[in-house]
């Protein structure tokens, strides 16, 4: 078995489930929906925290997260970060004032994550167009290997 | 219901801070490399990988104007985390500006030495 905690973490949210369906005292539909609930939020805090813990430990590299494919970092990755995780924690505390999810997501999000995926889409474009025969280092040389070399610039780590 | 908002609000202070205590780390201490991010690469056939790098005048202002939005949203939501933001519209101008500029002068450096090349070699 090539992951085993996720395996357990699966079977860990299921007999949660059932914990709740068969001894919590209820009426039948409120217990459905608080078993689902609660088997969600167990499922996705298990997943999130063993991918989490993956990428702490090294085990899951994000080493070349920011990696351009001529090798250095790219600023259009590097700006999508920055206002995915400045809106990701501004829906947190939005929802976590309110109690709700704000409905409808404000235009202004989306422009900002727009511009910036767009600003990141033509960059890739520019630079596949623009350096055709620049070569990635051999894998292994520092992590900064994009995958092939040669054809079109644009190879892998995308 | 209550033990499960609050362990929703728990579940998402923990992955959400994890996973930007991990990134922000892994930024400080280099295991995310950010050499090299303020400078472009350029056409340059005299290379003998067909380009060169230079100090970019785009990536600076665009990464200050990143800065600044970012900042300044953050700052509203704090201020009322009541509801999203509404971002003025020169500030949303200024940063597509921002990001014109830079993709203009990446295309420049990058495509333009390649257009002169081509006309070069048609051109006796």
């Amino acid at each position: 078995m090539k992951n085993p905690e996720f395996v357990l973490s699966t079977i860990l949210a299921i007999v949660i489930t059932f914990v709740i369906a068969i001894w919590v005292p209820g009426e039948g539909t409120v217990k459905v929906k608080l078993a689902i609930c609660y088997a969600g939020l167990v499922l996705l805090f298990l997943f999130g925290f063993l991918i989490l813990a993956g990428i702490a430990s090294g085990k899951i590299d994000i080493g070349t997260l920011l990696a351009e494919s001529g090798g250095g970092a790219s600023m259009s990755r590097f700006q999508l970060l920055i206002f995915t995780f400045v809106i990701g924690l501004s829906f947190f505390l939005i929802v976590v004032s309110t109690g709700k999810f704000p409905d409808p997501i404000p235009t202004g999000v989306m422009t900002l994550l727009g511009i910036s995926a767009t600003t990141y889409g033509v960059s890739k474009g520019i630079q596949a167009t623009g350096m055709p025969g620049k070569a990635a280092p051999p894998a292994g040389n520092g992590g900064q290997g994009n995958g092939g070399a040669g054809d079109g610039g644009q190879a892998g780590g995308h | 219901m209550r033990t499960l908002a609050t362990l929703a609000y728990w579940e998402g202070v923990i992955l959400l801070g994890g996973f930007l205590g991990v990134v922000l780390w892994k930024l400080l201490t280099g295991g995310i490399s950010l050499e090299q991010l303020l400078e472009g690469d350029a056409s340059d056939p005299n290379s003998a990988d067909g380009c060169s790098t230079y100090v970019s005048g785009g990536r600076t202002q665009l990464l200050g104007a990143t800065l600044f939005a970012a900042g300044y949203y953050v700052l509203q939501v704090i201020h009322n985390p009541k509801q999203f933001p509404t971002l003025p519209t020169e500030l949303v101008g200024a940063l597509a500006g921002s990001q014109a500029l830079y993709l203009g002068g990446k295309a420049r450096a990058l495509l333009l030495g390649r257009l002169q090349q081509f006309f070069n070699r048609r051109v006796p």
